[in-house]
C-alpha cells in the first residue's frame, strides 16, 4: 500500500530567509507521525506544502501514490492556520458544508455530522453560530469538519492550540481511532503535547531542515528535543 | 458545481453583510426616490424650487429618472460591496487553507461565488423596481402610464449592468485579499465613469455606458458602445477565476 504522503527534496523559501529547505517526509498508512519544532522552524510551510497550499520551488509530494494534481482530494481532511467555520452559520451547518466540500453523499451527509457531533463532544453547541462559540470549541469543530469524512490522510497544523484538557483528550482519541483503521496522520505542533506523544514517530524540524527524530517512548524527550535543536543552531 | 452553489446559497443567505446591503439597496434607493417626491409636495417653496427639477419632468416619469441616476450610483457601490467581501471574507476569516486540498477546486469555488451574486443581484434588482412602483403608488402617482414603462426597463436594466459592471471588484477582492480593495475598485469605477461623462468619452467608456444609455434616454448610447461591456465583464470573470486557480498561501 503506498504511504499516505511521501514528500521528497521539499523546498520551499520566503524573502526573509524562512521556509523548508529540502526536507523529505513520509507518513505511511495507520502511522501517527508528529513534526515538532520551535515557532519560525517551517512546520506550516511543510504543511502547506504537502496539501498545495503552496507550490515547491523543488520537490515532489505524492498523496497515497498519487502527484498533488491527481490526488483523490475526498480522502483528505486537514486543519492548517484556521478552522473552516463560517461564523454566520451553525456548528451543525458549517459540519454540513464541510462534509459536502470533502465529496460526501448528500443523503449521507446528516448521519456523518451526528456522529463528528458527538464524537467532539459538541452536542450542546450544535445549533449555535461558529461565530458565538469560544476558540477552544470553534477549534473543536475545526476539527469534526477535518476528520468526520473519515480520511485516509489527515493533516493537523498545531490541532491543540486554544484546546481545553478535555479537548486534547478528544482529538487524541479521534486521532488513535483513525490511525488504528489505516489512515495516516501527520500532526505539527511546537512543543510535546499530549497528541505528540502518542505519535509512532516524531520528527523535529528546525530552520526548515529535518534535524532528527525522537524516541516517543524514550525518558525526557522533552529535553531530547531541545539538545537537538541546540546542537543544530550550534552547527549552524 | 453543485457542491460549489450549495456552498455558496448557504453562506450567502445567513450572511448580515448580504442582508443588510439588499435592504440599503431595496429600501434605500427607493425611499430616497419617493422622498423626494414628497418633498417637492411640500409647503416650502424653497425645497420645492431646489428639488423640483431633479425630478423633471414630474410624474411617474420623473420618478423613475430619479431612480435610475441614483441606482447608477448607489447600486454600482451597494453591488461592489457584496461582490468583494464575498470574495474577501475566506481571506479575513481565515477560511481559505479549508478551501484548499478537497475535490471541489477554488476556480468551481468562484465561479459558484459569481453564479450565486448574479442569482442574488438579480433578485434585488427586481425587488427595487418593485419598491418603487409601490412607493410610487404610495405617494399618490396613480396609474402607470405606458409611456412609463421604457423607463422602468432601463431602471431594472441599469440594476443589471451595475451588477455585472462591478465584477472587477470581485479580481481586486481577491488579489488584494480585502474586502476594502474590492470596495476601493467599486469606487474607482464609479468616479472614473463619472469623470468620462464630465470629459465626454463616456460613450466608449465601458463602466459608464449603462448609465448613459439609461439616464439620458434622448442621448444616442450605440449597441457598439454597449456591447464593449461584455469584454471587459468577461475580463474581469476570467482573472478572478485564474486567480482563485493558482492563489498559493503565501502571505
Amino acid at each position: 500500500m503506498a504511504d499516505a504522503v511521501d514528500a521528497r527534496g521539499l523546498v520551499r523559501t520566503f524573502d526573509d530567509g524562512t521556509g523548508v529547505r529540502g526536507v523529505d517526509i513520509r507518513v505511511a498508512p495507520g502511522e501517527i507521525h508528529a513534526l515538532v519544532g520551535l515557532n519560525g522552524a517551517g512546520k506550516s510551510t511543510l504543511m502547506r506544502l504537502l496539501l498545495g497550499m503552496l507550490k515547491p520551488d523543488r520537490g515532489t509530494v505524492a498523496i497515497a501514490g498519487r502527484s498533488l494534481e491527481g490526488a483523490d482530494w475526498t480522502t483528505v481532511g486537514h486543519l492548517v492556520d484556521y478552522p473552516l467555520a463560517y461564523g454566520e452559520l451553525t456548528c451543525r451547518q458549517n459540519l454540513a458544508l464541510g462534509a459536502r466540500l470533502h465529496g460526501v453523499a448528500p443523503a449521507a451527509i446528516e448521519g456523518i455530522v451526528d456522529a463528528a457531533i458527538e464524537e467532539l463532544h459538541l452536542g450542546q453547541y450544535a445549533g449555535r453560530r461558529a461565530g458565538k462559540l469560544s476558540l477552544g470549541n470553534k477549534q473543536r469543530l475545526g476539527l469534526a469538519s477535518a476528520l468526520q469524512h473519515s480520511p485516509r490522510f489527515i493533516v493537523l497544523d498545531e490541532p491543540t492550540n486554544t484546546l481545553d484538557p478535555a479537548g486534547v483528550i478528544l482529538l487524541r482519541e479521534a486521532l488513535l481511532r483513525r490511525s488504528d483503521t489505516g489512515a495516516g496522520v501527520f500532526v505539527s505542533s511546537h512543543h510535546l503535547d499530549e497528541v505528540a506523544r502518542v505519535a509512532d514517530r516524531i520528527s523535529v524540524l528546525n530552520a526548515g531542515r529535518i534535524i532528527g527524530t525522537l524516541d516517543p517512548h524514550g525518558i525526557d524527550i522533552e529535553r531530547s528535543f531541545f539538545e537537538l535543536v541546540h546542537s543544530d543552531d550550534v552547527t549552524a | 458545481m453543485i457542491t460549489g452553489l450549495v456552498t455558496e446559497f448557504t453562506k450567502l443567505a445567513h450572511a448580515t453583510v448580504v442582508r443588510v446591503t439588499s435592504v440599503l439597496i431595496v429600501l434605500g434607493i427607493s425611499l430616497i426616490c419617493s422622498s423626494m417626491l414628497f418633498a417637492v409636495h411640500t409647503d416650502d417653496p424653497q425645497l420645492a424650487a431646489k428639488l423640483g427639477p431633479l425630478i423633471d419632468p414630474g410624474g411617474w416619469a420623473g420618478y423613475f429618472a430619479v431612480a435610475v441616476q441614483v441606482t447608477g450610483a448607489a447600486g454600482l457601490v451597494g453591488y461592489g460591496v457584496v461582490l468583494s467581501w464575498l470574495f474577501s471574507r475566506e481571506f479575513a476569516d481565515g477560511t481559505i487553507a479549508g478551501l484548499f486540498a478537497i475535490p471541489v477546486s477554488r476556480r468551481t469555488l468562484a465561479a459558484a461565488k459569481l453564479v450565486v451574486y448574479l442569482t442574488w443581484g438579480a433578485v434585488t434588482a427586481a425587488a427595487l423596481l418593485l419598491a418603487l412602483i409601490l412607493l410610487g403608488l404610495a405617494a399618490g402617482l396613480g396609474p402607470i402610464p405606458a409611456d412609463v414603462v421604457p423607463w422602468m426597463g432601463r431602471q431594472f436594466a441599469l440594476s443589471l449592468f451595475s451588477i455585472v459592471i462591478a465584477t472587477p471588484a470581485a479580481w481586486a477582492a481577491t488579489v488584494g485579499r480585502s474586502v476594502l480593495a474590492g470596495i476601493a475598485t467599486a469606487i474607482v469605477i464609479l468616479v472614473t465613469s463619472q469623470v468620462s461623462v464630465l470629459t465626454g468619452a463616456g460613450g466608449w467608456y465601458p463602466f459608464a455606458t449603462p448609465a448613459l444609455w439609461a439616464i439620458h434616454s434622448d442621448m444616442a448610447v450605440t449597441p457598439l458602445q454597449l456591447s464593449l461591456i461584455a469584454p471587459v465583464v468577461a475580463a474581469a470573470v476570467a482573472l478572478t477565476l485564474q486567480s482563485w486557480k493558482n492563489l498559493q498561501l503565501d502571505r
